[in-house]
């Protein structure tokens, strides 16, 4: 690193993070919140469908927090909605706190909006808070690169699940691998996580472009 | 050692990849659009890799994927630009009934070749693509001649990112191994 130009090069290369996606000569992806790790931005405020504003911190519940990035356009999440809204109030019933966060620029799909969220919600009858991560920053702490993608934490606040809802987006009744009901369900009674960390196709999350 | 190149050209000849699938040499064109054919992610990423061309880029889309349809102008532009040196393999996430949505896609963005579908459950599919692949779409991958990925990357792409990554890729010592 003699060479001042390699030096601002590989500076330059290092700061780079384009909004959309990372792109270096190695194999790289975001990079996610590794398990055992407390959820970041939790005293960040995020304006809820009911209008009001709410936190990670104060959505934490006694047993455990689960953490939903999704919206309202991504054909995935759509596919899987219905089971979200299952496991999630399943979820806040068995004392684990629950809060969905859309993190995607409505001005990049207007179906992402505000308006839409609350009519989603009231047509999926979700039993827990969906807000709107407004900087895309929520997103982007967790590493969280597409929807519907899911962090669950312990009773002591530590992940213990990040992944995918289940193993088939497209058909729920051939399902053969509920990962995160039981991940919810073995939270909820104090035990450890079986599979902790899945993968599942999704649409990337359209991050609003970083404020510099 | 005549024996060994004996196998070796028969090899070559009779077109020695695993599970390769060869489109017919036809030149009609199907309005139902191109052959899509089904594949696992291991089976196109060893084609991906066997330096059947100096840069191949594999570009795993779907068609209700919006920014995934977005980037096929940009990227048929960049591999037309470098015709001979660029080869495109296009791998179709789309559920398993949906190949007549994938087809009709494709052929409204004149592309006229031979593409894959997966034929696997999500997570192996992702995982045998790229371990570090967290499964957004669009994902995009750049392998040189040498069969070594040279750029990988999740979400849309413009002109200049396939033109930057295909120059990348086509630079001798491009990128690790």
């Amino acid at each position: 690193m003699r060479n001042p130009l390699l030096t601002a090069f590989a500076l330059s290369a290092l700061l780079a993070v384009p909004a959309s996606a990372q792109e270096t000569a190695a194999p790289t992806a975001p990079t996610a919140l590794e398990l055992g790790a407390s959820a970041p931005m939790a005293d960040v405020p995020m304006q809820g469908i009911d209008g009001k504003s709410l936190t990670i911190a104060k959505a934490t519940g006694k047993k455990g927090t689960l953490v939903i990035f999704t919206c309202n356009a991504c054909p995935w999440v759509k596919n899987w909605e219905t089971r979200i809204a299952e496991v999630g109030n399943a979820a806040a019933k068995s004392g684990i706190g629950v809060i969905a966060i859309n993190p995607n620029d409505p001005a990049q799909n207007a179906e992402d909006g505000f308006d839409e969220m609350k009519k989603r919600a009231k047509k999926l009858g979700l039993r827990f808070p969906y807000v709107v991560d407004a900087s895309s920053d929520i997103a982007r702490a967790f590493g969280a690169t597409r929807t519907p993608e899911v962090f669950l934490f312990d009773a002591k606040g530590k992940l213990v699940y990040h992944g995918a809802i289940d193993d088939n987006a497209r058909d729920a009744k051939a399902v053969e691998a509920r990962w995160l009901s039981d991940a919810v369900v073995a939270v909820a009674a104090g035990k450890p996580v079986g599979e902790s960390k899945t993968k599942a196709l999704g649409c990337t999350i359209k991050f609003r472009k970083t404020a510099s | 050692m005549r024996l060994l190149l004996a196998i070796l050209v028969l090899g070559v000849l009779t077109g020695c990849t695993p599970g390769a699938e060869r489109a017919p040499a036809v030149a009609a064109v199907d309005p139902a659009g191109p052959p899509v054919i089904a594949s696992t992610g291991a089976s196109l990423m060893q084609r991906a890799r066997n330096g059947a061309a100096e840069v191949t880029i594999v570009s795993v889309w779907a068609t209700w994927c919006a920014p995934c349809r977005e980037k096929f102008p940009a990227m048929l532009a960049t591999s037309a630009r470098h015709e001979g040196r660029v080869r495109l393999l296009l791998l179709s996430a789309d559920f398993d009934d949906q190949v007549a949505e994938a087809r009709a896609f494709l052929a409204s963005q004149g592309y006229a070749d031979t593409s894959w579908i997966k034929s696997e459950k999500d997570q192996e599919f992702i995982d045998s693509v790229h371990p570090q692949w967290s499964g957004a779409l669009p994902a995009t991958l750049v392998f040189d001649r040498e069969g070594r990925l040279s750029a990988f990357w999740e979400g849309s792409a413009d002109s200049a990112r396939f033109e930057n990554a295909v120059q990348k890729a086509l630079t001798p010592e491009g990128g690790p191994s």
